[in-house]
């Protein structure tokens, strides 16, 4: 167990005369024990990152320590970490029992029966005990990820680093496994970093999240601090489904101003966003209200629904400022309501945008001025 | 239930027939024409190796008289042939093994440790390309070119038989230094071939597996010895065959290194090349019988090593 910090790593690839910068200052320390989970789209730089962290990728600047050793230049094979990849990389030559005492027989000097005990202690404690004389290619895709989990754990290393490890499961083994990583990433109180691109796993997960974009880091705290407090524009898009409403708005004295609507805002958000005036106000589908009654009260807008995604518990409803309004162009307002109010296509609606619940981001940096507060969003829980 | 009845009272064979007669209905033109052309190709490809086969079975007289591929009567029918070959060919088989499997099992190793060692992740790509482009620059010298340097190293600047003499000091007549050439030419000759051969293999391993392996705590080459060793069965395979038969049926470099049928090291192609041939005429049914139990080995790899082979193909 240990402790694992990034100091202003940076990783540069040479493509011809071009320099690619993949991972670009990121700097974060994870605590003895803790679970970080490292998010962000594709092409981020989260693998990148954390193949660094395996010394499998060379780091072109900044310091790597692990427990406050500096750990740059030792070998992935040296630096006693465990890593769990998408594909599992098993070895296919290799029982499964084979496969999971490789690494204890490689780094340890222990007996062969200890390993063979540890081995099966590790088998048990998984519930693949009846597979570990079987062949990885006799096994299901589930099966698999548990070997490869196991081989992992069995060499009690200092920190685990996972790449996407369930990716490859169906969804229902994966809401499963989600679980059960959880489980026993508590009970062996292991520092891990997991790398996804799956919010869910990001959110459910980690006792922190990291999102990464372009290679530079935009928010490291708990997950629903992200989630409510956006450090910037992107994050606020890439946590939630569906995705925040943005609309491009500037600031008329206590207006903001978008293209088809104007929100009158009180005095403390005003407070927040002190000069700027070229806005975008944000607000999350759930927040947002249909209720009865005319559109001239501030923060009601009168709306067409567009298209009803009818999900069970929950109704996805697409709002229309402008019911004349090109699909394409016009602003539309996805709003999460409950599967039980009955809305159809055409329908005339009113829509309540609580001003408690808006975010207001810098148009320009992206930066979020204005976000709802988690003790507002607390409050209103305990509410209900 | 009803299958087994229908089974049972041989309709089921019917059922095949009935198809058969379906698919036969469908074949269009063109399908035809494709079959015709396809046995003929397949004729032209087996006739000699008939014409071979039957011959090597033939008396002097029966070759005269019969068509080259028409099958010996039962008065031109003879193993004499086979007999005289077997006799004449037999100790040069033993020389040829004695080079042939070292040389084959050597170039193979060697070509798949290098082949790991280019595949390596952490060696610049640019070093890796030079030695590479080196390595497969070797697969295009011809033998001719490299005859004459062939025969001053082995004569002029590395005398294996003076350094080789506690060996013949033992008994063994000294010829057999021919052998030893020849394994190390034909090691240094297969190398370049065998490890191209390896590194497209190694190529499509999951980088991810090699990587885990060395997270795992394995070094470099312990990573070789357990997990790209075991996983390279396949392409052993091919290499093997390949390798083998090249050694085997070579002709040039024993001329050259081994020279004279005569010698006690002869390997089987220096004699195979002198049977049946004198000043009466060739013998064609000797020298037939010969050629075909020379090339037993080959064979015998080839159907030891197929299901791999096929599979290293593939891969």
């Amino acid at each position: 167990m240990a402790t694992l910090e990034l100091d202003s790593i940076t990783k540069t690839f040479q493509d011809g005369d071009e320099e690619i910068v993949a991972v670009d200052d990121v700097s974060m320390s994870i605590d003895d024990g803790e679970f970080l989970v490292v998010v962000g789209p594709s092409g981020c730089g989260k693998s990148t990152t954390l193949r660094m962290v395996a010394g499998l990728e060379t780091i072109t600047a900044g310091t790597l320590s692990i427990d406050d050793r500096v750990v740059n230049d030792v070998k992935s094979q040296d630096r006693d970490i465990a890593m769990v990849f998408q594909s599992y990389a098993l070895y296919p030559h290799m029982s499964v029992r084979e496969n999971m005492s490789f690494g204890l027989e490689e780094s340890t000097d222990l007996p062969d029966d200890e390993i063979n005990r540890m081995v099966s202690e590790t088998g048990e404690m998984l519930g693949i005990s009846p597979l570990l004389d079987r062949k990885p290619s006799d096994l299901s895709g589930g099966q698999q990820q548990r070997v490869a989990l196991g081989r992992a754990i069995v060499r009690d290393p200092e920190v685990f680093l996972m790449d996407e490890p369930l990716s490859n499961l169906d969804a229902k083994l994966r809401a499963e496994m989600r679980t059960e990583l959880q489980r026993l990433q508590n009970d062996l109180g292991v520092t891990t970093v997991y790398v996804t691109h799956d919010q869910t796993e990001a959110m459910t997960m980690g006792d922190r999240i990291a999102i990464l974009d372009g290679g530079e880091l935009q928010q490291i705290a708990e997950p629903l601090k992200c989630y409510h407090e956006p450090a910037n524009q992107f994050v606020a898009s890439f946590l939630g489904e569906p995705s925040m409403n943005f609309f491009d708005v500037t600031l008329d004295g206590d207006r903001l101003v978008g293209d088809v609507f104007e929100y009158p805002i009180g005095d403390d958000v005003r407070a927040d966003l002190g000069e700027t005036t070229d806005l975008v106000l944000g607000i999350r589908p759930e927040a947002v209200e249909l209720v009865e009654g005319g559109a001239d009260v501030p923060h009601e807008f009168g709306m067409t629904v567009d298209v009803v995604e009818p999900m069970g518990d929950e109704n996805t409803v697409y709002l229309q400022f402008d019911p004349d309004a090109d699909t394409e162009t016009g602003a539309t307002l996805v709003a999460t309501i409950d599967g039980f109010t009955r809305v159809s296509e055409g329908d005339t609606v009113t829509a309540h945008i609580p001003e408690d619940a808006i975010h207001v981001f810098d148009r320009v940096t992206g930066e979020a001025l204005h976000n709802r507060s988690m003790e507002d969003a607390a409050d209103q829980v305990d509410l209900a | 239930m009803s299958d087994d009845k229908l089974r049972t009272d041989g309709s089921g064979a019917m059922a095949t027939t009935t198809k058969l007669r379906r698919n036969l209905e469908r074949m269009t033109v063109e399908d035809i024409a494709l079959y015709v052309v396809l046995v003929l190709a397949a004729g032209f490809y087996l006739v000699p190796i008939e014409s071979g086969l039957v011959t090597s079975f033939k008396t002097g007289t029966a070759i005269i008289e019969t068509a080259p591929f028409a099958p010996p009567g039962a008065s031109g029918f003879t193993f004499e042939k086979w007999r005289t070959a077997i006799d004449a060919l037999l100790r040069g088989m033993g020389n040829s093994l004695l080079y042939a499997v070292p040389a084959t099992i050597i170039s193979a190793l060697v070509g798949s440790i290098t082949a790991y060692g280019l595949t390596i992740p952490n060696w610049k790509p640019s070093y890796k390309a030079l030695v590479l482009a080196l390595i497969i620059a070797g697969i295009f010298i011809p033998y001719q070119a490299v005859l004459v340097p062939l025969t001053q190293f082995w004569s002029q600047w590395v005398q294996l038989g003076d350094l080789l003499s506690f060996v013949w000091a033992l008994g063994i007549d000294d010829d057999y230094v021919g052998i030893v050439e020849l394994v190390v030419t034909h090691v240094a000759y297969g190398v370049p071939i065998c490890t191209l051969l390896f590194r497209t293999y190694y190529k499509t391993m999951s980088d991810e597996m090699m990587e885990s392996a060395r997270l795992d705590g394995a070094s470099l080459r312990r990573v070789y010895r357990r997990i790209v060793l075991p996983l390279s069965g396949p392409m052993f395979a091919v290499v093997l065959i390949y390798q083998f038969t090249q050694i085997w049926n070579d002709l040039l470099f024993t001329l050259v290194i081994v020279s004279t049928e005569s010698s006690a090291a002869a390997p089987v192609v220096l004699i195979l090349a002198g049977l049946g041939t004198s000043m009466e005429g060739q013998d064609f049914a000797l020298r037939m019988a010969g050629a075909f139990f020379a090339a037993l080995p080959t064979l015998a790899v080839y159907i030891l090593f197929g299901d791999e082979f096929a599979e290293g193909v593939a891969a």
